[in-house]
């Protein structure tokens, strides 16, 4: 028989290739030109704004704020992923707990979570902790409803198998079920940080007004826009580390699809 | 319990007025059957006839409504250690190598690690797959994986090897290889084998005995005695007269019931 050809896996490519790069790459350049011919003030070129985002790590600003940030969002998404994964597991399995909770999570995945500020604000009132619940609430349900689906996307004929052979019910699921679900698991989380980054947002400036959304609010309203969109780009690059952190997870665990 | 895997003489199947619906479908209709210790049975019918149902009431997997069934002389109520399955979509665990799929059945029998992992080698070796240990089943072709399949059920040393149509996504040439390599396999290690299978060639070639069943609901219709002589995988027994005339027998008996 020819010899065996393992390795052969393609994992090198990452979200952002070089396509997504020279895509960026394009559209700064074309908002540089933009801004050179001083159209409004709403369009600072992007060398301004570089300068801007100096200053503002230089002075302390970015990193008192993104320090604050960070905090929440881990304070938040933590439980959310612990718990969330959980749940999910218990959900799957167990048709009585799906039963239970499914209509909670299915109302609550889908209602507009910013409805619930005002109960929120009543619950922890205007503090961080608010902010982490924030965080918490937007990322919770995605990664709930990921892990049931991973569960029960279970291949029948696999846990057939499994049981053939005798398998008892806590092997069946360490080593059946939960590697199925695993690359469903895995979506879950990436999908719940990116909506906890949404949350941190959205809890920091309708609510508490501290860390990277106070800032937002803040150079908003005195039209500071260099600083503004310093501060956005720098929300924008936490949100797309902190789902890169999970794609490479992602690929380090799941090496044989 | 002592000697779990070591190769143990094969035993004897009886089944004795197994029904078997699924809601209003009747599946299985009062069927006896008796396997004999060691012999290669196939059980053949038209589709939806209840013959992978039938199987997997001796393999403990799916509950009979009536009757009951005897593997040696263990009353069949879910599955035990004689029997292992080869499935027909092979069943393979996509995340893990070769290797750990085979030793996947060795795990609630308590062998010790070092064991496992020779035993598993040993039988990948026999199913002619040596050096792809660590390749992973999506790396390998179907034919491949059926072998994996095949490993991983010897590797428990089973004395009933119950197999659901093995071969069916595989192609002709490398079928025809496989169920050659079955039965030297076999005759190396004599297990009672019941094969459930679609093709009148693929019985008459591996089986002593052919049953065949009734459409839904499935009822015992007839038993074939095969009297080709063994070993066949060495031989042309394809050719011959013989095998041609068992052929067209069956197909006159499957004619009437499609």
């Amino acid at each position: 028989m020819t010899p065996p050809t393992v390795g052969e896996t393609g994992f090198d490519q990452s979200d952002l290739g070089r396509s997504g790069l020279a895509a960026i790459a394009g559209l700064l350049v074309a908002w540089e030109g933009l801004g050179w011919l001083d159209i409004s003030m709403f369009v600072p070129p992007v060398s301004d704004i570089a300068v801007a985002w100096w200053h503002l790590i230089g002075n302390g600003t970015l990193w008192n704020a993104g320090a604050s940030s960070l905090v929440s969002l881990a304070k938040g998404f933590l439980p959310a992923a612990v718990l969330g994964v959980l749940i999910g597991l218990a959900m799957g399995r167990f048709a009585a707990v799906r039963h239970l909770l499914d209509v909670w999570v299915n109302v609550l995945m889908s209602a507009p979570l910013s409805a619930l500020v005002p109960v929120l604000i009543a619950l922890f009132g205007v503090r961080d902790t608010v902010v982490a619940a924030t965080v918490f609430l937007f990322s919770f349900f995605v990664i709930v409803v990921n892990t049931v689906t991973g569960v029960r996307g279970t291949d029948r004929s696999l846990v057939e198998m499994a049981r053939s052979f005798g398998i008892g019910e806590a092997a069946l699921f360490v080593r059946v079920y939960l590697p199925a679900a695993l690359p469903a698991v895995m979506l879950g989380l990436r999908m719940g940080a990116v909506q906890a980054v949404k949350g941190l947002v959205v809890g920091e400036m309708l609510i508490s007004l501290v860390g990277l959304g106070e800032r937002l609010i803040y150079y908003g309203n005195t039209f500071l826009l260099k600083e503004l969109y310093a501060v956005i780009f720098s929300v924008l690059l936490v949100a797309l580390l902190f789902s890169q952190v999970f794609q490479a997870a992602d690929r380090a665990l799941i090496r044989w699809k | 319990m002592a000697g779990v895997i070591t190769p143990a003489q094969p035993v004897s199947i009886v089944v004795n007025g197994v029904s078997k619906a699924f809601g209003p479908v009747q599946a299985l209709v009062d069927i006896h059957l008796t396997v004999r210790a060691g012999e290669f049975l196939s059980l053949i019918g038209p589709s939806g006839c209840g013959k992978t149902t039938l199987l997997k009431t001796i393999a403990g997997l799916v509950p009979a409504d009536a009757g009951r069934i005897m593997v040696g002389d263990r009353n069949v109520t879910g599955p035990g250690r004689e029997c292992s399955v080869v499935f027909q979509d092979f069943a393979l665990l996509p995340w893990t190598t070769v290797q750990k799929n085979v030793e996947f059945g060795l795990l609630p029998r308590g062998v010790p690690a070092a064991e496992r992992a020779e035993l598993a080698r040993r039988f990948i070796g026999k199913v002619g797959l040596g050096g792809f240990e660590e390749a992973y089943p999506a790396q390998l072709s179907g034919g491949m994986q059926q072998r994996v399949g095949l490993a991983r059920a010897l590797a428990v040393s089973p004395q009933v090897l119950l197999m659901d149509e093995p071969f069916a996504s595989i192609d002709e040439q490398t079928r025809r290889l496989f169920q050659d390599d079955l039965l030297s396999l076999w005759s190396e290690e004599r297990k009672t084998v019941v094969l459930v299978t679609h093709s009148m060639e693929e019985a008459i070639y591996l089986s002593d005995r052919v049953v065949v069943l009734s459409p839904r609901p499935g009822r015992m219709h007839q038993i074939i005695d095969i009297p080709l002589p063994r070993p066949r995988e060495a031989g042309d027994v394809r050719a011959t007269a013989q095998f041609a005339q068992l052929v067209d027998g069956l197909w006159k008996i499957l004619k009437v019931l499609q």
